[in-house]
């Protein structure tokens, strides 16, 4: 793998422009990664070698990575984390630099139409199982809540994930 | 008329990379009373001073200015050249055009380069005005103090007895020893760290020249470099120790159980106890916040008498010492008593604990067999709980899978952002200590990097991965609590980029040394600083190691920061040295740039006597009337006396009112 300064600095700009302002306080200890449920889970790319690569500059090589979308932002990295890196916020700077880009997994497109439809990012209807246990079918959600839901249409319309042209 | 001379210096390019040298010496040509501007690549070389030199001999200057680096470091070597051409060393003044010039400025060399110029003016300004000084000197009191009985303080006390000075060691545990006492073996040789250590106690105590006062805290410290005067305080022991022989007797029949500070709280101590089996001064002591008072037998009272034999009804201590040592009736001092004793240089060299295990709540602290480093080095110890057995805490069984985590509070913005330097070796000691013992016991090391710098260092540490001992590069992240006492350890393998979950039996976190935390009080008594990791603060880094801001005060050991056996010998052996320095020269030279008062001016009115921070201002009469008058020997030059004294009778030598308002003039041109 070739290494150019102008590819790291361009990596680690972008990073720190969408929100990863603490990727260059990373020692590479790892102690992210020996908790990190979605690392757990078998998905590469998080936390510890997520930095690894962005700090190689390895932007562009790594866009397509779904990994990124598996993290569920539980932020213990960022708890467990000696240097003040906030692993959480890199990977989510991630996550907006692959967004930027339309390099979504399919994984999080579905997420979000779920998030524009019904206002919840994971859905799963819930009439039977509300029923079951005798709760009222609907939600008093937005889910159920035409208004609410328009109400949200708008705002990401008008948000940057509107430009995304995904809806 | 002042015969001023300037020397530009352009130290390579630390200063003339950034600042244009010949235009600064251009314009130091045009200050009044400069009679020669030159400029030199390094003025401090030999050919520099020389330069200087000449020009003084040619009876061509009278006032030398330089126009360089800081004071600190180079004034010393600039006063000496001027003494050597016979003009008064106190004619000098520096001009810093590189700490407070290029070093800050340097994005900005115009800019500089202006700045320089108004350094250099008003440097001359004041050198215009110089007056001569004379140094002064005042007797040494040929004595010692080192305070703390750890390696380090114990190898200064013995450097310091061996070149012929009185030395006081202040131990404020029941025994000299140190952390060291309590390591089972030391890196990289494995020797057994008592078989060492013992008989360096031993012969500390015993030394003719060496007063060691165990069980002992310094109290008060006040005067100056060559002749402090220090309180120390001998706790109350409770036992007479001209009487003890260290026979344990009391320890063995007293009820009241202390988990032991010596075993980390892994077993219990007694209220009257030993501090450990080769304790110097092998005295007992009885803890008072534990004792019990059997029998009723409060401190300084007299005992009931059993009405059918008609004895009196002892405590068991009292009834135990062979050696009546411990006699209750006696009405001890709480406060126990004060020693005071005069000493012309200090050793500090208090040593360090190591972080509780409390503070990583990641790493399940509440389970028994999360242990410390330090607790593992009691364990493993003959003179330890289990007697040198591996058992684990929970239930005193052999585990068959350790695991070490390095750097825990160490390297870690939440607690200290230092390196602990020693941790990653003693961990590997302990590895090998116990694969060689046990080689069917698993032992996983996870670290962020094997630092073993260190002469064998290295050998030790690749000896340990042929021992089978495995390494995981790699941060532990969390540790599980699982039934029956089982820990589940979260880790990483940096090197395959994968995680590794494993059961563990015993889990040892290698903890980050610190300060102590009555060592804030003690720096407050001795006027000790802090550097940014929260240790004393040593003169320079790399060029006064062992001094201090505070002349005659000196550091060995751990409380300047953390360091190895062979380090803190090193460092003590160099503190002894130079605290030895004073003593054997018998005087001390005291700077002239200190504070007079004109006591034909003063009216006696005493402002001065409260502000002075060093105590070096009191009254006296002249004349029939109360003055001030300040003592040149506490004096530091502060300058806080005369710019309070509303008569304006003090005048600080080297920074009178001409000489600081020629400076502010040339500053405000």
């Amino acid at each position: 793998m070739l290494i150019t300064q102008e590819k790291i600095n361009e990596a680690v700009s972008t990073i720190i422009e969408y929100g990863g302002r603490g990727i260059l306080n990373c020692v590479q200890c790892g102690a992210c990664s020996a908790i990190c449920p979605g690392v757990r889970a078998g998905f590469p790319l998080l936390c510890r070698s997520l930095i690894r690569h962005l700090l190689n500059g390895e932007l562009e090589e790594i866009i397509e990575d779904s990994s990124s979308w598996a993290c569920q932002a539980c932020c213990r990295c960022t708890e467990v984390c000696p240097r003040g890196v906030r692993p959480q916020e890199v990977v989510f700077a991630f996550r907006r630099y692959q967004g930027n880009q339309l390099a979504f997994s399919t994984s999080s497109v579905t997420s979000q139409m779920n998030l524009f439809e019904t206002g919840h990012a994971v859905y799963v209807d819930p009439k039977e199982a509300r029923s079951k246990v005798g709760l009222p079918e609907k939600t008093p959600t937005s889910a159920f809540d035409e208004q609410a839901k328009q109400e949200i249409q708008t705002l990401i319309n008008n948000s940057p994930m509107g430009q995304l042209g995904l809806f | 008329m002042a015969k001023v001379g300037v020397y530009v210096c352009h130290c390579g390019t630390n200063i003339a990379g950034v600042i244009d040298v010949s235009a600064v010496r251009d314009f130091a040509e045009t200050l009044p009373d400069v009679v020669i501007a030159r400029k030199d690549l390094f003025m401090c070389s030999d050919s520099g001073q020389e330069m200087v030199k000449k020009d003084i001999i040619d009876g061509l200057v009278d006032r030398v200015v330089v126009a360089a680096c800081t004071p600190r470091t180079h004034e010393p070597i600039f006063r000496a050249a001027l003494e050597k051409a016979g003009l008064n060393k106190y004619l000098f003044e520096m001009a810093n055009i590189r700490d407070q010039g290029s070093w800050v400025h340097g994005h900005d060399h115009e800019g500089a380069t202006e700045k320089a110029k108004k350094i250099v003016a008003s440097a001359v300004g004041k050198a215009r005005n110089l007056e001569p000084l004379e140094d002064k000197f005042v007797p040494v009191t040929d004595a010692a103090l080192v305070i703390g009985g750890g390696i380090g303080g114990i190898n200064a006390a013995l450097e310091l007895a061996n070149m012929g000075h009185k030395t006081y060691l202040v131990e404020k545990r029941p025994s000299i020893g140190g952390v060291m006492a309590q390591l089972d073996k030391t890196f990289p040789t494995n020797d057994c760290s008592a078989c060492i250590l013992t008989p360096m106690m031993v012969e500390a105590y015993n030394h003719p020249n060496i007063e060691t006062l165990a069980y002992s805290e310094v109290d008060d410290v006040s005067g100056y470099i060559g002749n402090f005067t220090v309180k120390i305080r001998q706790k109350q022991t409770y036992v007479d120790w001209s009487r003890c022989t260290g026979c344990g007797d009391c320890a063995s029949k007293c009820p009241s159980k202390v988990p032991d500070e010596f075993n980390m709280g892994l077993s219990d101590r007694r209220a009257a106890y030993i501090m450990f089996p080769q304790a110097v001064p092998k005295k007992a002591v009885v803890d008072m916040d534990h004792c019990l008072n059997c029998a009723g037998r409060e401190i300084g009272t007299l005992p009931k008498i059993n009405e059918k034999t008609g004895r009196p009804i002892l405590a068991p201590c009292e009834r135990a010492c062979p050696a009546e040592a411990i006699n209750r009736s006696v009405a001890y001092n709480p406060e126990g008593a004060i020693k005071e004793v005069e000493v012309g240089s200090i050793v500090v060299a208090t040593g360090y604990q190591v972080m509780d295990k409390g503070w990583f709540k990641e790493m399940a602290p509440d389970s028994p067999n999360v242990i410390t480093a330090l607790q593992l080095e009691r364990i493993i110890s003959a003179t330890g709980p289990t007697e040198g057995k591996l058992l684990r805490p929970s239930d005193k069984e052999k585990p068959h899978t350790i695991t070490f985590v390095s750097c825990m509070g160490s390297r870690d913005e939440n607690f200290h952002t230092y390196c602990s330097r020693f941790c990653c070796m003693y961990m590997i000691k302990q590895a090998r200590l116990i694969k060689e013992k046990y080689p069917d016991i698993a032992i996983n090391m996870h670290f962020i990097d094997v630092r073993a710098a260190g002469k064998g260092y290295d050998e030790y540490y690749t000896g340990a991965r042929k021992m089978g001992i495995n390494f995981f590069k790699g941060k532990v992240g969390g540790l599980e609590m699982l039934s029956g006492d089982r820990l589940r350890v979260l880790a990483y393998d940096m090197e395959s980029a994968v995680n590794i979950e494993y059961e563990s039996d015993l889990v040892v976190l290698a903890t980050a040394v610190e300060l102590p935390q009555d060592a804030t009080t003690l720096a407050q008594k001795l006027g000790l600083q802090f550097c940014g990791a929260n240790f004393f603060r040593e003169l320079h880094p790399k060029l006064g190691p062992v001094e201090t801001a505070t002349e005659g005060l000196f550091l060995a050991g751990c409380c300047q920061g953390p360091k190895d056996i062979p380090d803190t010998v090193s460092q003590a052996k160099a503190a002894a040295a130079a605290a030895a320095v004073p003593l054997s020269q018998g005087k001390v030279r005291i700077e002239p740039i200190i504070s007079e008062v004109h006591a034909e001016v003063c009216s006696g009115c005493g402002i001065c006597i409260p502000l002075c921070p060093y105590h070096a201002i009191s009254m006296t009469t002249f004349a029939d009337r109360p003055r001030a008058q300040i003592e040149m020997s506490a004096c530091k030059g502060c300058g806080v006396c005369t710019s309070a004294c509303p008569s304006g009778a003090i005048v600080l030598h080297g920074y009178d009112e001409t000489q600081i308002f020629a400076q502010i003039e040339a500053l405000t041109a």
